[in-house]
């Protein structure tokens, strides 16, 4: 019986879940970091892609990119990918900033 | 190595014959000297496999440069711009590697099952804090449950939470990547606007978890 009413409830309202194991406190604390930190308008991984050159040479610069460019750096404190892809370019530029021309 | 500007890079490019094979061989040095740092946490230039993943790379980064070479606004290096390109393509293949044989199910399978909210507190909280952080989880967690779709919470557990890599949960979700970093944007911003209708930030909610 219950579990024929669990499944009238997902029929009925698609795209809920049904009743899940209790998710673990980590896991809640992770998800409210990430939404304290979520704007309204945020860029696409392709916008921040198509400017982290120019971003990246600023930074090295030691410009306040952060400033300059504020949706890149708000994007890269969300989106572990593009952060990573940053702070690869960055360790490419400062080596190549260091090497003998 | 020629040193070159800008405008030169492009020219050479663009050109034919033999200054556009100087310029090829340059640039495909220019982006294998950059690798080892750039996959300093993923790949060491010792290991055995790394210079197949090099070459591989180097060869797509310059089909994508030569490609792409009208979308070179100017506003950077051409070296830097061609680096950033040779990152994507590179980590992009290292993550699927990584990830190839994990599911996306096992990932949120994995993130659920209790804990108590004694196990986030370095001491152990008075039972009054754990009355309310267990008030708090379940209410937070009923919030999640009634907001999101089965898609966004899946994609929330796997890729806010676990870490899987975007484009690995896009695949495996049967979408692309941006459209995936939308989907849970707007995951995260349904969730704070209702938290902020329940009168709860996630300030709030954080200074909660912190107490011991």
């Amino acid at each position: 019986m219950r579990h024929w009413l669990d499944t009238l409830k997902h029929w009925l309202w698609p795209g809920k879940r049904p009743p899940s194991a209790p998710l673990p406190p980590r896991v809640l604390r992770k998800a409210a970091q990430q939404i304290e930190m979520t704007q309204e308008v945020e860029y696409s991984c392709d916008d921040v892609h198509r400017l982290l050159d120019q971003f990246a040479e600023a930074v090295l610069r030691g410009v306040d990119a952060a400033q300059l460019m504020p949706l890149v750096q708000s994007h890269l404190d969300m989106c572990p990918d593009c952060r990573e892809e940053f702070e690869a370019l960055m360790r490419i530029l400062r080596a190549s900033s260091v090497s003998p021309t | 190595m020629t040193k070159r500007t800008n405008e030169q890079w492009l020219s050479e490019l663009r050109a034919g014959g033999l200054p556009r094979q100087a310029a090829l061989a340059d640039l495909r040095a220019e982006i294998l000297n950059g690798l080892p740092y750039a996959l300093r946490d993923w790949l060491s230039p010792d290991n055995p496999q790394f210079a197949a993943l090099a070459e591989e790379v180097t060869q797509e980064t310059l089909m994508r440069v030569l490609k792409h070479l009208d979308s070179f606004e100017g506003r950077s290096r051409f070296t830097t711009w061609a680096h950033k390109i040779a990152v994507r393509v590179a980590l992009t293949e290292l993550r699927r590697r990584r990830w190839k044989d994990i599911s996306l199910e096992s990932l949120t399978d994995n993130a659920e099952g209790g804990d108590t909210p004694r196990a986030i507190a370095d001491t152990a909280p008075g039972p009054e804090t754990v009355m309310e952080q267990t008030d708090l989880l379940a209410r937070v967690q009923q919030i999640m449950l009634e907001e999101l779709t089965d898609k966004q919470m899946r994609a929330m557990l796997a890729v806010a939470i676990q870490g899987m890599p975007l484009e690995e949960a896009a695949r495996r979700l049967g979408t692309e990547r941006n459209a995936l970093y939308k989907l849970l944007h707007d995951a995260r911003l349904r969730l704070k606007r209702r938290l902020a209708r329940e009168g709860l930030t996630p300030g709030e909610l954080l200074a909660v978890f912190e107490r011991g």
